[in-house]
């Protein structure tokens, strides 16, 4: 067996255990293997894993590439690029700031600035499914910001890779980063579907034919001196495609990654030389301190300029807060800038080991602080840090004078709108309640009546006049917002939404009128459905028929 | 801030040139292993000479066997292959005497002297683990009968190499004693690390994975720790036992091997085929791009002309003293002769026993180059005989059918056909099991998580861990043979992958969210497509009608839910209660 070998082994054996602890407390994978790498490293030669852990960077940033959706970047865009840039601005403008304060040199306090200002897409991903399965604005929000933050890290490094701050160089770069961008574009439109018949159903192939895209990919890059993440960049898009024609390609690439990216993570951490244990006191004081430093500047500065920028946008107290408790960790892409400027010299063994602490650290802090954001945001909230004022709300919303008795539909999506047009066709009156900024002009032009405001806060349904409605009807589905509402105790009729049978239980046993699960009230109709087809006395066609008619296809 | 370590040129190399490679094959029918192999031969020592054995390819050919066996090792069912164990012993030991013998008979005939045939006898006994096992996995005929046998006798080779290999590494043995003694210890080995890897798989791992599986990075990471804690202790074997002053060698792939036995014991284990299958296809690949890396020309080329002769006189004789074997435990002739036709190839392991010996100074090295060749030559041309095995079995068969004994060897296995498979455990899916077992004789359900399954199964029903994207769990589930398929992913590329593979006869019932994918479902082939937002919705606004204008009507619907809801069974038989409009 190979040293390399039995460097791998000693890797994956040593993250083992880390990993059944992440499990076991639901932390993401990522900063528990820099926690293994720094124990490995007792153990291992990191610089035998390194040339594996560069596959590792080429996927990650690969995977970025492969992921991005051109039509749907414009949408984006107008969402939160604001947000993104000036986060990173200002935060990063203090990263650099209190790495100079703190006696680092100015050109590698440029990369405490940029290891800060980027958040973790693969931790808040993790984090955040439920908020982005259920199309919450705030996962929404968190995923777009954190687009534009990787798009900038890989510019960043393009545009690094220059090696100095001359302009010169640096349009070299730019071009030859715009030729790997064309060459994608072209590998994507021509070469990747005749790959595609060429291999015909095998995905051992196209595997191995993708993997081979991505070498050429970094090798070219390297050749002409761009950094190999640009090459892989290019490569992600140059393989970006319809992930159900392809998808025993996309799974396949997914393990690969997985079984690198660990490496990546291993060795970063495997880099890191402890303080007082690997070096005297006084050096360890001075590192930690800076590792103190950027956690501070992670956890707390960055939520808070991401609050103000997202509260200046016209985003609700709560959103705002919710959105920038996702993003209070340090990237992966951060690590990836770091460990290359380390390699070539530009950092300092110091700054590295306290950007990739303090990445470690605030990837398990962001873990603590997501869980309890909730209840982070009351504590800001009842202390007035985070805005209470209700201009927003009174300018935004329509509310007749003196409704009663009508309806309050909270939530104008799907099951929203069809509220709607029945209170309409029955002539109820109603109010709608909605927060996403993305649907503020549906929401206007449709409804009569509504209020643009947080359920969770008072003033929100003040507005509606929730004291003498009729019925309450919240189809968002939250569990926090469904109890906010029966703590309220508004005498009308509360009708829910729960997402499974146990919390809509124990919202009945709270006393909510009556609860729906959206899974068993589609259950009811579908056994009607299935029966019918079953024994045959129901044609399929004419079920396609309704369906479609109803979603207002020929 | 380009990096220093770059990214290895060699490496770089041989992934594309076995890539084209591969794709050419790909395209004139050719097996794609031979022309991963002929690929290294190409920009090899041998050829352009552009790229030599570096630690990268190295490390990665061997993480490429040890994939290999871990994956096999995934697939091995105690269960499964208790009953042929026996044959299996019975069959693998006379067999690699009788090869052995044929090989070194050979070499005497070809001019070789004692040592060298012995040497050339042991090194060709083995058939090709890599070869055999890539060749059944791209075949799907692993967990055939034949496929099992091969297997097993595989592995019982895998034991004697790494004895073999033990006793080389001792240098010229002194006595038989040594001999004897090398192999007690190797076997102990053996034996200690399969009890420990099928005691943890009934007590340690089935907790660990039950909580891990759900978590489908985690749970592939974890298991390849698993699976790189024995390939360590295997490879280190030698270090644990030194203090006690014994001396060991174990392979790494038998560490695999083993690892993956283990977790096979657990239901989890399909999903995890999936995740580890590309990996070991990528490093495979390199694998056996590196064979002929390690080589020039003159020292392969030098005994060439009694390698083509050694080659064929072992294909032959491998083929008979399998089939005699076969026979012999009254397999059918079906099993016999694909079991048989699959392994007249001379091992890689072969390579690497001669290597030992040149090490060991018993060879020189161009016997070494002519075994390569011949392994390389045997390789080849086997790979052939898997890709028209088929055709040969059809005109062969009536003749070999005489050779079957009168019972034969059997094994039953459940095969579903016209059956109805449930893709996703949910409250919309669950309701609807009672119905679908009213309509058909059999229900499979597939889940991806596995207190669903554990419930599933406690209810008597059949429940299959693992994601539907992933095509051995569509194979486990023959979704080609379903006669009623629904699905409750909301995922449309499931739906697609779905509607692709169902026979056109199926129902296939899809869910979806979005509008267009739901037209798009139809028009690729959808029975039904659900909108649980569009059913759910018209159903909540019955009852919000109901609540404002007849609250009657509203009171006992919502009691008659609320009952439901409080019904604690997991399976209640509720698809009786459950229909009608409200005020049914």
């Amino acid at each position: 067996m190979s040293e390399l070998l039995t460097a791998v082994a000693v890797i994956f054996i040593v993250a083992g255990p880390f990993l059944l602890f992440a499990n076991r407390y639901a932390l993401p994978a990522a900063p528990l293997l820099i926690l293994a790498g720094i124990v490995a490293g007792f153990f291992v030669d990191e610089t035998q894993a390194l040339e594996l852990a560069q596959f590792g960077i080429a996927l990650l940033v690969f995977t970025f590439g492969v992921g991005i959706q051109l039509t749907s970047i414009g949408t984006v865009l107008a969402d939160s690029e604001l947000a993104a840039l000036g986060q990173i601005l200002v935060v990063g403008g203090l990263g650099v700031a209190t790495g100079v304060a703190l006696g680092v040199p100015p050109g590698e306090a440029v990369f405490l600035g940029v290891a800060v200002a980027l958040s973790s897409t693969i931790v808040a991903t993790a984090l955040l499914q439920t908020e982005l399965q259920t199309g919450l604005v705030r996962g929404r929000l968190g995923e777009s910001i954190q687009f534009v933050q990787d798009l900038f890290a890989v510019g960043f490094i393009l545009v690094v890779g220059a090696g100095v701050l001359e302009l010169d160089p640096i349009v070299l770069q730019i071009g030859y980063g715009t030729v790997f961008l064309v060459a994608a574009f072209l590998v994507n439109r021509y070469a990747f579907g005749v790959m595609g018949r060429l291999a015909g159903d095998s995905d051992e192939l196209m595997i191995v034919g993708v993997v081979s895209l991505l070498v050429v990919f970094i090798g070219s890059a390297s050749a002409v001196g761009v950094p190999i993440v640009v090459g892989a960049f290019a490569a992600g898009l140059a393989v970006r495609h319809n992930t159900v024609e392809y998808l025993g390609l996309f799974n396949g690439l997914e393990s690969i990654k997985d079984f690198f990216v660990a490496i990546f993570f291993v060795t970063v951490g495997a880099l890191v030389v402890l303080p007082f244990v690997q070096m005297d006191v006084a050096a360890s004081i001075e590192k930690l301190s800076l590792v103190v430093a950027l956690v501070v500047l992670t956890v707390v500065l960055k939520p808070a300029v991401t609050v103000a920028i997202l509260i200046y946008r016209g985003y609700e107290g709560r959103t705002a807060t919710l959105t920038a408790l996702s993003t209070d960790q340090i990237s992966e892409f951060s690590l990836i800038i770091a460990i290359e400027a380390l390699l070539v010299g530009l950092l300092a063994q110091a700054v590295f080991d306290a950007i990739v602490l303090a990445a470690a650290v605030t990837m398990i802090t962001s873990t603590v602080t997501q869980r309890y954001s909730e209840r982070i945001y009351w504590t800001l909230s009842a202390r007035g840090i985070v805005s209470g004022s209700h201009d927003k709300i009174d300018e935004l919303s329509d509310v007749p004078e003196g409704i009663t008795d009508h309806v309050i539909v909270l939530g104008y999506g799907q099951k929203g709108r069809r509220i709607v047009e029945f209170c309409e066709e029955r002539n109820h009156p109603y109010v709608v309640i909605e927060n996403d900024p993305a649907l503020r002009d549906d929401v206007r032009f449709d409804c009569e009546a509504y209020v643009f405001g947080d359920a969770m806060e008072t003033y929100t349904w003040k507005k509606a006049n929730a004291e003498e409605a009729r019925v309450i009807v919240s189809v968002t589905g939250s569990e926090v917002v469904s109890r906010r509402l029966l703590a309220l105790g508004y005498d009308a009729a509360l009708v829910l939404r729960a997402r499974d049978e146990r919390t809509a239980l124990s919202l009945l046993d709270a006393g909510a009128t009556y609860v729906a699960v959206p899974d068993l009230l589609a259950g009811e109709q579908l056994i009607q459905h299935l029966r019918g087809v079953l024994d045959g006395e129901l044609a399929t066609e004419e079920l396609r028929a309704t369906i479609l008619e109803a979603q207002g296809d020929p | 801030m380009v990096s220093e370590v770059a990214l290895s040129l060699d490496l770089a190399i041989i992934l594309l040139a076995a890539t084209v490679a591969g794709f050419l094959a790909k395209q004139t029918g050719q097996p794609t292993i031979i022309a991963y192999i002929l690929a290294g031969v190409v920009v090899g020592p041998v050829g352009l000479g552009i790229v030599e054995v570096t630690e990268l390819t190295e490390t990665l050919s061997e993480l490429g066997l040890a994939f290999l066996l871990f994956l096999l090792g995934i697939k091995m069912r105690i269960d499964e292959i208790r009953h042929i164990l026996a044959p299996i012993v019975k069959i693998s030991l006379p067999q690699m005497a009788g090869v052995a013998a044929v090989g070194t008979g050979v070499s005497l005939a070809l001019g070789f002297d004692t040592i060298e045939s012995v040497i050339i006898g042991l090194a060709v006994m083995y058939s090709s683990t890599a070869v055999v096992i890539k060749m059944l996995t791209d075949l799907d005929e692993t967990t055939t009968l034949h496929g099992k046998m091969d297997v097993g006798i595989l592995l019982m080779q895998d034991v004697v190499v790494v004895i073999i290999l033990a006793v080389l590494a001792a240098g010229r043995p002194d006595s038989a004693t040594e001999v004897a003694t090398t192999l007690a210890v190797v076997l102990t080995l053996v034996a200690i690390i399969t009890v420990a890897a099928l005691a943890a798989s009934k007590y340690a791992l089935p907790p660990v994975f039950r909580r891990v599986a759900d978590n489908r990075q985690l749970f592939f990471l974890i298991a390849l720790s698993w699976a790189f804690l024995f390939v360590f202790v295997s490879d280190n074997v030698n270090l644990f036992l030194a203090p006690l002053g014994i001396t060991a060698y174990l392979s790494i792939e038998m560490g695999a091997f083993l690892a993956g036995v283990a977790i096979a014991q657990l239901p989890y284990s399909k999903e995890l085929q999936d995740r580890v299958n590309p990996l070991t296809d990528l490093f495979v690949m390199i694998f056996f791009a590196s064979v002929a890396l390690s080589l020039d020309a003159g020292e392969l080329f030098f005994y060439w002309e009694q390698a083509v002769v050694a080659a064929v006189v072992l294909m032959v004789g491998k083929f008979v003293i399998f089939f005699v074997l076969l026979s012999w435990q009254r397999f059918d002739s079906e099993t016999t002769f694909f079991g048989s036709l699959y392994m007249i190839q001379v091992s890689e392991f072969g390579v690497v026993v001669a290597a030992a010996a040149v090490a060991g100074e018993f060879i020189g090295v161009e016997i070494l180059g002519f075994l390569t060749l011949v392994a390389l030559l045997t390789m080849g041309v086997s790979v052939y005989f898997f890709a028209f095995g088929d055709a040969l079995f059809e005109r062969a068969g009536p003749y070999l059918s005489r050779f079957e004994a009168e019972e034969t060897f059997t094994e039953q296995k459940r095969e579903y056909t016209d059956h109805a498979v449930v893709v996703g455990y949910d409250d919309l899916t669950r309701n609807v099991l009672g119905l679908l077992e009213d309509y058909y004789d059999d229900l499979v359900v597939v889940d991806r998580r596995t207190d669903h399954v554990a419930q599933l199964e406690a209810e008597g029903y059949d429940a299959v861990f693992g994601d539907i994207a992933s095509s051995s769990i569509r194979k486990d589930v023959a979704l080609e043979k379903a006669d009623f398929v629904l699905s409750s992913s909301d995922s449309v590329d499931v739906g697609k992958k779905i509607l692709r593979e169902t026979s056109d006869d199926a129902t296939v019932v899809l869910e979806a969210n979005d509008p267009g994918d739901v037209r798009d479902l139809y028009d690729r082939g959808a029975d039904y497509v659900i909108r649980s937002v569009s059913l759910s919705s018209d159903r909540l606004v019955d009852y919000l009608g109901a609540l404002l204008e007849e609250p009657e009507t509203f009171e006992d619907a919502a009691e008659h839910d609320a009952e439901l809801l409080r019904d604690p069974r997991p399976f209640r038989d509720v698809h009786e209660r459950m229909s009608g409009d409200l005020d049914d």
